[in-house]
């Protein structure tokens, strides 16, 4: 079985890197204004005059919201991987613990104050950050240190969050700035800049290394306090830790982005599904479909109708669809909990 | 080296009155096998989650050899004491073999993942107690005993000088407890020291052991098990429904 999940983790891998990297270059040519293939190598890997036009769409336009959608999708999907194992609760998502309702409430602040989109940014992942801090503090106060707890501060904080959002939404301008505030909560890649690119590929790419560095010890602690502790680990620090790192990531996603659903909470299960719960293929896995994933939906988002199509309406119809036949493939290998 | 506890105090929630263990005075022997036995309840499970670190003491200290154990690290504990809980949240989709694995955490730097010498370990381990044909199924797969085979195999993977066993037997059929118990016995004559808590005194006279008599978180008596293991003693524990028979020719433990 170990070498069997371990042939399908190498040949699963394979296959979704070299598809990543299809979709990338394909969704580099897809879009509104379609670019032939002939022409996208010409524009790429020559200085041909003729395809100035194409060679501007690629660059200024394609490239920076392709690689932008790529590390959306491998951050909310680790941190969705992260908060399922850590909370050995196989239903969360990486808002758990108030982390999008607080960006979301960040990025409407700035959007009603009339600040620019690098202001909506900050906004969104100052706000996520501190949401999680007090859903910590909260739980700390109850002196209990269950996952239990964490979980219920999280929903306390995360739903006084979403009714501050609430306010700020009546009060808004509905012409303006509700408008604005609406097509944000629902995502888009819309107005991505290179420089926005390389600080989620600095970031994210670090995360990701440190998972797959860290993927023993995250799948011990998943396991619990009492074994990860008896084990030879640290389980509180290694807690925190994940809980740190799977914030930044979800922050540092959706601050850009706006909130995505469905991709968080659908990647792990898929990834689980086709290599079994050891975090060693899990990590690695989630990160090539993750991405893959997330660029594909920017793909359709952006190529069927004249305005975008919001992610979270594409992510939640095909990460459904999606679910539904791997859940029914792999259906005999879904083992209940044993205590 | 040996374990000493000195007066050791506990309550789980410090606002009640009552201590879950009271003056807990305890010494146990290199290489030796000692029962804890007493009624539900009584604290055997809290002592063995002192020893492990899970728990820390209201008073009291608990030394190995000349270190006291509250200024070990958690990794430094772990290679003195390997725990084996009653129950064991273990996700079904586990491998044995990955499980086994884990039991070579306290050996690794904190980036290191188990490598070729952590595997030939865990093959080794595998093959002395007779489950290497368990090690490519899922741990939801395997019965109640080859389960707790499997922890005894992942605590000696933890190369721990001790192995807390939290009653290691609940739940299985004779076969298996005789399993489970003949098992440990080996582990001890290759010089471990076992704690393990029974609801069974029998098996403490199977095991030859040392015992701990506990009851409403004291130590009521110490001694082994051919001593300790009578109906006068059992009967001041458990009540008067303790009977003695040793019509197979050697002593059994019932109830009337």
């Amino acid at each position: 079985m170990e070498k069997k999940l371990n042939r399908r983790f190498i040949i699963a891998l394979i296959i979704t890197i070299v598809l990543f990297f299809v979709f990338f270059i394909t969704a580099l040519m897809l879009g509104r204004y379609p670019i032939k293939i002939d022409d996208f190598f010409k524009a790429v890997f020559t200085n041909d005059e003729t395809v100035e036009v194409q060679r501007s769409i690629i660059g200024r336009l394609r490239l920076p919201r392709t690689i932008m959608a790529a590390m959306v999708g491998i951050g909310l999907s680790l941190s969705g991987l992260l908060y399922q194992e850590t909370f050995k609760n196989k239903l969360v998502s990486p808002d758990l613990l108030g982390v999008s309702a607080g960006a979301s409430t960040g990025a409407a602040i700035a959007i009603v104050l009339g600040l620019s989109s690098l202001f909506i940014s900050v906004f969104a992942f100052i706000s996520g950050v501190i949401t999680v801090c007090v859903t910590l503090l909260i739980a700390k106060l109850f002196k209990n240190g269950s996952s239990t707890t964490l979980l219920l501060s999280g929903v306390i904080v995360g739903g006084l969050m979403s009714s501050i959002l609430s306010f700020i939404k009546y009060f808004a301008d509905p012409q303006t700035t509700l408008a604005s505030i609406t097509y944000w909560l629902m995502g888009s890649f819309e107005g991505a800049t290179m420089n926005q690119a390389y600080i989620l590929v600095g970031v994210i790419g670090i995360c990701s290394v440190a998972l797959i560095v860290l993927s023993f010890r995250i799948y011990l602690v998943s396991l619990g306090r009492q074994a990860a502790q008896t084990k030879g680990i640290n389980y509180i620090f290694y807690r925190y830790l994940i809980i740190g790192i799977a914030t930044l990531l979800t922050a540092i996603s959706v601050c850009f982005c706006g909130t995505v659903s469905w991709i968080g909470l659908v990647i792990p299960h898929i990834v689980r599904l086709l290599v079994g719960h050891n975090t060693k293929r899990t990590i690695p896995l989630a990160i090539t479909i993750g991405g893959s994933f997330m660029v594909i939906t920017d793909v359709i988002s952006r190529s069927f109708v004249d305005s975008e199509i919001p992610l979270s309406a594409v992510t939640g119809l095909f990460g459904t669809i999606i679910f539904v036949i791997i859940l029914f493939v792999r259906r005999r290998d879904i083992y209940e909990r044993q205590d | 080296m040996s374990v000493k506890i000195n007066n050791l105090s506990f309550k789980y929630d410090k606002r009640l009155p009552e201590l879950t263990l009271r003056d807990i005075n305890l010494e146990i022997q290199d290489s030796s096998i000692n029962v804890l036995l007493g009624l539900n309840g009584c604290g055997k499970t809290t002592l063995l989650k002192l020893l492990a670190g899970l728990e820390k003491p209201l008073v009291g200290s608990i030394y190995y050899g000349d270190s006291d154990l509250s200024n070990l690290t958690i990794k430094q504990r772990s290679k003195v004491f390997a725990y084996v809980p009653q129950h064991s949240y273990i996700v079904g989709d586990i491998l044995v073999y990955d499980y086994l694995l884990f039991g070579t955490t306290n050996t690794l730097a904190f980036y290191k993942t188990p490598g070729e010498k952590e595997m030939e370990k865990v093959q080794l381990i595998a093959e002395r107690l007779g489950i290497t044909y368990l090690l490519d199924k899922k741990i939801g797969q395997v019965s109640g005993g080859e389960r707790q085979i499997v922890f005894i195999a992942c605590a000696l993977v933890q190369e721990s000088s001790i192995i807390l066993l939290d009653e290691p037997t609940s739940a299985l059929d004779i076969k298996n407890q005789n399993k489970v118990l003949s098992t440990l016995k080996e582990i001890s004559k290759e010089g471990k020291t076992i704690i393990l808590s029974s609801h069974n005194p029998n098996h403490a006279l199977f095991l030859d052991s040392n015992v701990v008599l506990m009851n409403k978180g004291i130590i009521s008596e110490t001694g082994v098990a051919k001593d300790l293991i009578t109906v006068d003693k059992l009967t001041s524990i458990y009540g008067d429904h303790v009977c003695y028979s040793d019509e197979l020719g050697y002593r059994e433990i019932s109830f009337k």
